[in-house]
């Protein structure tokens, strides 16, 4: 089993998410996911990108938000993760500490 | 197959206008949104959630529930559909159809695809609004996304893991079921947690001539009884004797792959973090580190000798713990 390419390009994106190139670049534009390169033809995308992608376009679809509530909504989101991230890690640290 | 009360699971009366029971769908779909929600059943309560607004919001599918409802919900038997009831025929000819993801009763009054199972922790992605109405339709196959635990040992080299996951299988009827894919995955060396891998074409099947979708992996580090994980270095706690803090010790140290030995200053400190450079998580350039914490424990009791120089040192010494309290 060979894994792919690291990295996706615009027209990729739009393949793989099954989103118009409108729908991508209204993404791009809310700094939801943020490519690297300068205009389309050279945009690369990660796969966390990709991923993100098709979260915010889960929630504006299902959930009928507009893309500025969706950036918000995927920023606290991942603010969210990192947090609880890092909330399991403290009170592992600490239960390894405290703990016998 | 069980008789959904779909006014309740939108916590609405059967009476409900639309205004009141879109209210409730949305409060219902953020909350139980797969992508929002931390909820263990929030992907079948969504699907829930979503089945029942499907229907409600629909006057024509409404009151064909409802007309079902008053007859004690009693699942309508074979060729109902065809017996007369006014409304739509089965599903293929009504112009948005869901591929599969509503349940056996759904499907039964207002005609579609059965499926049966559901995947384990596999969330389905990208076209599940990918209605399709008529013969011909060709469609990307479904994306899949499961999560791919890998110990911290298996991170240092690469690696090749197994993994099963569920795949929704269309027949020829366009019949919906789940079969269980078992593949051989390289995991390369230095993966981090939350990383995803793609495989290209083992997701989904696709519908006509599309081609199957994509599966996609997402690493997991399982946790380890003795290391936590930051970024690429690895913490360990040490725990050290009164005496061996005081005195500094030797000891030997586990790292990922096999033990070292590790001296201990003395006048060490709990809390103390030593660092052992390398033996951390593979990165992409290299090693991160392994950084041990001291950590002086007591020891459980006391002998009547060890009180004996414990009660010397006391007298001894002029060790103020509370320093800080007293200025």
């Amino acid at each position: 089993m060979q894994l792919s390419g690291e990295y996706f390009s615009f027209e990729e994106l739009c393949y793989a998410t099954e989103m118009s190139s409108q729908t991508v670049i209204d993404i791009i534009d809310h700094g939801i996911v943020e490519p690297v390169g300068s205009d389309p033809d050279s945009w690369r995308f990660s796969m966390q990108m990709v991923s993100i992608s098709k979260k915010a376009y889960r929630l504006h679809r299902d959930l009928e938000i507009d893309w500025s509530g969706i950036a918000l909504a995927i920023s606290l989101l991942e603010e969210l993760d990192q947090l609880r991230d890092e909330n399991r890690h403290l009170r592992k640290r600490l239960e390894r500490f405290l703990g016998d | 197959m069980d008789f959904k009360d779909y006014y309740k699971i939108l916590s609405v009366e059967p009476d409900a206008d639309s205004k009141a029971i879109k209210t409730a769908y949305r409060k219902l779909a953020r909350k139980y949104h797969p992508d929002v929600s931390e909820h263990h059943e929030a992907e079948e309560k969504f699907k829930e959630v979503t089945e029942a607004y499907e229907v409600l919001k629909d006057p024509e599918k409404r009151a064909q529930y409802d007309e079902l409802r008053r007859y004690g919900g009693q699942v309508p038997p074979q060729g109902w559909q065809q017996g007369g009831f006014s409304g739509t025929q089965a599903g293929r000819q009504s112009s948005h159809q869901f591929d599969g993801d509503f349940s056996d009763f759904f499907n039964s009054i207002f005609g579609g695809f059965s499926q049966s199972g559901g995947g384990s922790g596999e969330r389905r992605s990208g076209s599940q609004q990918g209605f399709y109405s008529e013969a011909g339709f060709s469609q990307k196959g479904d994306d899949i996304e499961t999560d791919m635990p890998i110990f911290l040992e298996d991170t240092l080299t690469n690696t090749s893991k197994k993994i099963s996951y569920n795949l929704p299988h269309r027949d020829g009827q366009g019949r919906v079921s789940t079969v269980t894919k078992t593949l051989n995955v390289k995991i390369p060396a230095g993966v981090s947690d939350g990383e995803r891998i793609r495989l290209k074409g083992q997701g989904g099947q696709g519908i006509g001539n599309a081609p199957a979708g994509d599966l996609y992996l997402r690493i997991r580090l399982v946790p380890h009884p003795l290391f936590d994980v930051e970024a690429h270095n690895l913490i360990i706690t040490v725990p050290l004797a009164p005496w061996e803090a005081a005195l500094g010790t030797s000891l030997e140290l586990p790292t990922l792959n096999g033990k070292i030995k590790l001296t201990i200053p003395p006048n060490s400190q709990t809390g103390q973090r030593l660092r052992i450079k390398g033996k951390g998580l593979v990165r992409k350039d290299g090693h991160g580190d392994l950084y041990a914490v001291l950590k002086v424990v007591m020891p459980a009791a006391t002998s009547a000798e060890s009180k004996k120089h414990w009660q010397e040192l006391a007298a001894s010494n002029a060790f103020d713990p509370r320093k800080e309290w007293r200025k």
